[in-house]
């Protein structure tokens, strides 16, 4: 079972206002049910200064073929040099690490904290 | 709170992080339903123009529009089956209770314009595509403005 997204709560919302979080709007349908387009949600961006992404984390990470495009995708596994495999939640339509392959520890921008709105 | 971020996320919209998708997402669009149904409100318009008028010529035109209003219905009811039941899912569902209900009045009122020669029939149908244009856009996060081609 895929670990839902909690909405935000009022930790959440300050953390946001402090800049500690960053707000996203997500695009199309790869994520859903975890994440439906439209939904909004903030994510974390000093979540991996210290720790590595663990499998199972949604994380926000540039696309490595098209570094202006922002992903939200869920980590499958992590390898040792860190790099990380990126799947959807919707496989059958996503586009991810089995396109582009496994995606490097310095694209990924954050963990997804929750939803908000 | 949450209401507060409610109306921050509806004013200020967030930049757009991609959930990014396969051709499978892209290849749908009420759009080329909403064509098949405007030539059959079209239609309709110019056998309602024509009401009277018994020459070889009218009988001509007449028999040439309804042909084309019966193929066009049909084709509108086939598109909107096909949005219906291959690209909405029961998450789509959940958020537009009234999903089901749209498209099941729309699939009859293009039987209902194929059958008849009716101008409300017809404008009804158009406004039902429009509502379904609005939910299959707001479905995919993106705001597509509604319009017509005449």
């Amino acid at each position: 079972m895929l670990d839902a997204i909690p909405e935000h709560n009022n930790r959440e919302f300050w953390l946001w206002l402090l800049r500690r979080r960053r707000r996203m709007r997500v695009v199309e349908e790869s994520m859903v049910p975890t994440l439906l387009a439209g939904d909004e949600i903030l994510f974390d961006p000093r979540a991996y200064d210290r720790i590595r992404p663990k499998p199972g984390d949604v994380v926000v990470a540039y696309h490595p073929d098209h570094p202006e495009l922002k992903l939200v995708k869920r980590v499958l596994t992590v390898h040792e040099d860190g790099r990380c495999e990126l799947i959807s939640d919707n496989p059958d339509v996503g586009i991810d690490s089995r396109h582009f392959g496994p995606v490097s520890a310095e694209l990924i921008l954050g963990r997804v904290t929750s939803r908000f709105g | 709170m949450k209401r507060l971020a409610a109306k921050i996320t509806k004013w200020f919209p967030a930049e757009a992080v991609y959930a990014h998708c396969d051709g499978p997402c892209g290849v749908y669009d009420p759009a080329s339903a909403r064509i098949a149904a405007e030539a059959v409100l079209s239609m309709t318009k110019k056998l309602i123009a024509l009401e009277g008028d018994n020459s070889l010529a009218a009988e001509n035109s007449k028999s040439r529009y309804i042909a084309i209003k019966e193929e066009q219905a049909h084709l509108a009811k086939t598109e909107l089956l096909v949005l219906w039941t291959d690209y909405f899912k029961p998450v789509h569902l959940e958020k537009y209770p009234n999903l089901h209900d749209t498209f099941w009045k729309a699939a009859k009122l293009c039987s209902a314009v194929k059958v008849e020669v009716s101008l409300e029939h017809a404008q009804e149908l158009m406004a039902a595509i429009e509502e379904i244009h609005n939910i299959f856009w707001a479905t995919k996060g993106r705001d597509v403005p509604y319009y017509t081609a005449s």
